[in-house]
């Protein structure tokens, strides 16, 4: 028994220290870092190019990667990235570390090559010590991994608690402005947090890696078991995430013990346990947190609770009505050359842009549910997993028409979305995207990649309409279908529903009191997302004749969403773009440049993300505007794109108050900036 | 003083409930008791006012009223109903409507669509789910809503900027749009926290005339929030004043600015002692 105690507080410590390096770097700089994963993946692969590949020892091995490595790649991180991200509103900061997340990983194996299956390295010397402590085992790797959790313990009670940086790290959580006040130079502070917050990452990384995998994909699920202790914690105390990551690890492994370890039921159980960890805070929250509606006080809270004046994901401008407006040529115009193009193309090419078309489908789920909700979920592509599983067992066994079996299948993985949104409805941006996360993990572990689902990668055989099974024909199908789909959106946008959703993404006291039930609107505004989620997961699969799990991963949901973004999240024919530019551009690197750049679209959807941290409007909305600004001139619509870009978190309050200047772009102060 | 009858939520007015009102209300944030044991009430047909210095707690005890926060002790009544534990949107439907100290404006909807939008959640609600399926935003505008949208706009000296964005909207204006937001479902009780900070005495004098107007035409009841002490004494019938918590006077104008405990609250800050009638001996409301 206390074998499995140890064995399971080993696996709990791992969890701990990631929850503990999250709730540290997102209580000392208020940036919650979804490239955890990435960055822990980045030191690890680091550690395993000197330790493996060089030859080096472990502790010169270690030394260098934790103490000097991470710590300047998390200074430089913070140079280049996060330091623009410090007075951005949740969502840019969310997107910014997908981005980061999704251009990292490749970036890495583009410059240290790319690993399939190697055993990584651990921190404790081989061949491996065995410890028998009150005649239990204990091995050196465990204990290891004990003293990796003492070491984050240390370093980030020392830099919360006692140390001056963390006064001044607290105060630059709490007031930028009083900071300043005081004399420290947030900026300094902020780079120090970033360099241990690189050590931490990659202390949890090496530990990791000989479980989980040296893999971006290992790590990433390691982070979003360990969301569920950061949830926990409410993202920031940092002594209950460790006691639950803990726990968990704890539990995971004496249920083990009383399971038969060769039954699928067993391997079920164990990548549930975060999650129902997870479920079991959430709805504590959630019962405790009716009582109050309004947010609970402190800066943190009002930190992840949904900002009004959110400068990203803005409607562009109020366009005058009854007027075409460019925007809408512009639009024309795209859906026009993405319909000839598949005339004009092979069967291969053709397909990609089928692929592609159906993929956006799918994407626009995330303009519904992030263009005009504000909400970050994580999930969608899982929805789009379960949808083209769906459409294929009603196709397989009740043999439906393809047609018939996506648009009705996707009904039945409505209600899981409405569940999500439930769950999370009364909780910040962040927990929503935690949640998501999470629950996509598990969907993937428990569902997608087990058999029947799974067969060896391929999944199960969809059909298509017998109309559409040449490429081309596919293609326009798809395209319909997205019009279709985008339609819908546009009425949802028109519709009073709409005007109550972008009420209740900008103030839910301001629609609450006015008669909204801020409920209502969001669970409608996930069940619709969920919906064309799911519709977009049958058309791919259909594309593919495959319903081909491994392509819904979680982690190539952030790929998915970092595109959208990238585009522009909230304009339909951004999604359209977005999906082509998924699947061809991949298609076009594979074709016409060698192996070794096939990753480079990935990491250029990723730095696209990354750009939202100065570009927050999208690429083409930005260009859209621009080139309205230039066709027109009339500062009234075009230039309102401009103003949108640095708004004020505060429309009001932040106004200047010479009424001629209102068209003026407003300068937010950029701290950290000289 | 205790209202005795019970009445059905959208009674009207003429009853002898209150319209609004506050029982032994106590608000604590951890160590600090923002409100302590505050009792007031909003009669039909009225105009009640709340002074107190910063801090007084005149905002707490308005997102109380409101529903956003629930209170450690004391009760809401609306029409002599208990709605202490009703969600702010249901209190809204029985007729509540308030504007905030810091706007809360719709970032992405414009001027005009602040007040349709508001118009329609009181006067066609199943347009919230019909549309979806009716596609009735590509039309045009129902004639009705559309002309008391135009008249509210317009009663605010909103028209100019109605297709604006309210991104970038002056404090002033922002206030001005919370208020014909509020005026759109035509509230029963309106409440209003600071709605002339940030507008100038001209902008202040058409909003005291418009809500005066709707009072007197619409048989509103308004309890505002003012920093403007001349402002409150000069429109209401009746004056609630707190301080750190705790009521410290209530009466007339007249006696309000007698009172020597709001003078010692306000203690230079200039109220003109310009009626010496009996001083109201502090008192709190008859439990
Ligand atoms: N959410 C909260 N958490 C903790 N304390 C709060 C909270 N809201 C208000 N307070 C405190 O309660 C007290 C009353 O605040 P309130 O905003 O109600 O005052 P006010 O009378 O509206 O003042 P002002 O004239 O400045 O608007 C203040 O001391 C304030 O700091
Ligand atoms: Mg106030």
């Amino acid at each position: 028994m206390l074998s499995y105690v140890l064995a399971g507080l080993a696996l709990g410590a791992v969890y701990a220290v990631a929850a503990g390096s999250l709730v540290i770097t997102y209580v000392a700089s208020g940036v919650f870092n979804l490239a955890f994963a990435a960055m822990a993946f980045t030191v690890a692969r680091f550690y395993y190019f000197l330790n493996t590949e060089q030859g080096w020892a472990i502790p010169p091995a270690a030394v260098v990667s934790l103490m000097i490595f991470a710590p300047v790649f998390g200074a430089l991180l913070y140079a280049v990235l996060f330091r623009h991200l410090r007075l951005r509103s949740t969502l840019v900061k969310l997107m910014a570390t997908v981005g980061l997340s999704v251009a990292l990983p490749p970036l890495v194996q583009l410059v240290l090559g790319h690993l399939t299956n190697v055993t990584a390295p651990a921190l404790a010397p081989r061949p491996l010590a065995v410890f028998h402590p009150f005649g239990a085992v204990l091995n050196a790797d465990q204990l290891a991994t004990y003293i990796g959790l003492a070491v984050v313990l240390v370093v980030g009670v020392g830099v919360l608690r006692f140390t001056e940086v963390g006064l001044r790290v607290r105060a630059l959580v709490d007031s930028e402005a009083l900071t300043s006040l005081s004399g420290t130079n947030p900026g300094r502070v902020s780079l120090g947090v970033w360099a241990v917050s690189g050590t931490l990452a990659g202390l949890a990384g090496i530990l990791v890696a000989p479980t989980s995998g040296l893999s971006a994909e290992g790590m990433t699920y390691m982070m979003s078991a360990a969301f569920a202790a950061v949830i926990a914690a409410r993202l920031r105390s940092l002594a209950v995430a460790v006691v639950v990551a803990l726990t968990m690890g704890v539990v995971t492994d004496v249920v083990q013990k009383y399971l038969d370890p060769s039954s699928s039921f067993t391997a079920a159980v164990i990548p549930s346990v975060p999650f129902a960890f997870m479920l079991v805070f959430l709805l504590y929250y959630a019962v405790r947190g009716e009582a109050g509606d309004a947010v609970a006080g402190g800066a943190l809270d009002r930190a992840i609770s949904p900002q009004g004046g959110d400068p990203s994901l803005m409607r562009t401008a109020a366009v005058p009505q009854g007027r075409i407006s460019s925007s809408s040529i512009g639009t024309l115009a795209v859906v026009v050359v993405i319909a000839v193009v598949p005339a004009g193309l092979d069967r291969y090419w053709a397909g990609l842009v089928a692929a592609g078309i159906a993929a956006a489908i799918a994407l626009l789920s995330y303009t519904l549910v992030t263009g005009e909700g504000a909400m970050v979920w994580l999930s969608q592509i899982t929805f789009a997993g379960v949808g083209a599983v769906v459409a294929a067992e009603l196709v397989d066994r009740w043999s439906w028409p393809p047609l018939l079996a996506v648009f009705l299948g996707s009904v039945l993985v409505v209600p899981v979305g409405v569940l999500l949104g439930l769950l999370t409805i009364r909780l910040g941006d962040l927990y929503v995207a935690l949640v998501t996360l999470t629950f996509g993990s598990l969907v993937q572990t428990l569902v997608l990649t087990q058999d029947p689902f799974y067969d060896f990668g391929s999944g199960q055989p969809m059909e298509r309409p017998s109309f559409a099974q040449d490429n081309q024909v596919f293609a326009y199908l798809a395209l319909a279908v997205f019009l279709l789909v985008g339609l819908v959106i546009l009425n949802v946008r028109r519709s009073t529903a709409g005007l109550a959703v972008a009420a209740v993404r900008w103030s839910e006291n301001g629609a609450k009191t006015l008669g909204i039930s801020v409920i209502q609107t969001k669970v409608l505004l996930s069940a619709l997302a969920t919906y064309i989620a799911a519709l977009g997961g049958g058309f791919l699969a259909m594309n593919f004749r495959y319903t081909l799990p491994d392509s819904f991963h979680p982690s190539l949901g952030l790929v998915w969403l970092a595109v959208l973004v990238t585009m522009g999240s909230r304009s339909i024919v951004a999604a359209l773009i977005a999906g082509v530019v998924l699947y061809v551009m991949p298609g076009i690197f594979a074709s016409y440049l060698p192996d070794k750049f096939a990753d480079v679209p990935t990491i250029l959807f990723g730095l696209g993300a990354i750009g939202l941290a100065t570009h927050p409007e999208g690429v083409v909305a930005q260009t859209g505007a621009n080139l309205a600004r230039l066709f027109t001139r009339r500062p009234g619509w075009a230039g309102t794109a401009a103003t949108t870009l640095t708004a004020p978190p505060d429309p009001a309050e932040a106004a200047p108050h010479d009424r001629s200047a209102r068209g003026e772009v407003q300068q937010l102060p950029t701290g950290g900036q000289p | 003083m205790t209202a005795t009858s019970r009445t059905g939520p959208t009674s009207s007015a003429s009853t002898t409930a209150p319209r609004l009102e506050a029982r032994h209300l106590t608000v604590r944030f951890g160590g600090l008791i923002a409100l302590r044991d505050v009792c007031l009430q909003v009669p039909a047909h009225s105009i009640t006012g709340l002074l107190g210095p910063n801090g007084a707690g005149k905002s707490t005890l308005f997102a109380v009223v409101s529903g956003l926060l629930r209170p450690t002790a004391g009760s809401v009544l609306m029409d002599g109903r208990d709605v202490t534990r009703t969600s702010p949107q249901k209190r809204a439907g029985l007729g509540l409507a308030r504007t905030f100290q810091h706007p809360e404006l719709f970032s992405s909807l414009t001027v005009r669509e602040h007040v349709e939008l508001a118009h329609r959640i009181r006067h066609a609600k199943r347009r919230l789910w019909s549309d979806l399926i009716t596609g009735r935003g590509f039309l045009p505008q129902p004639a009705e809503e559309k002309s008391r949208v135009d008249e509210l706009v317009g009663a605010l000296g909103l028209t100019s900027v109605q297709h604006r964005s309210v991104t970038g909207l002056p404090l002033g204006t922002a206030r001005l749009l919370e208020v014909a937001r509020a005026l759109a479902v035509d509230p029963g009780v309106l409440l209003l926290d600071e709605p002339s900070s940030g507008l100038d005495p001209r902008e202040t004098e058409e909003l005291a005339g418009t809500l005066r107007r709707v009072v007197s035409d619409h048989g509103v009841s308004l309890l505002m929030v003012e920093h403007d002490v001349e402002l409150v004494l000069g429109m209401s019938d009746f004056v609630h004043v707190l301080d750190f918590g705790v009521k410290i006077a209530e009466g007339t104008p007249a006696q309000i600015r007698a009172d020597p405990a709001v003078r010692a609250a306000y203690l230079g800050e200039e109220i003109a002692p310009t009626d010496f009638r009996r001083p109201v001996t502090e008192q709190g409301e008859p439990a």
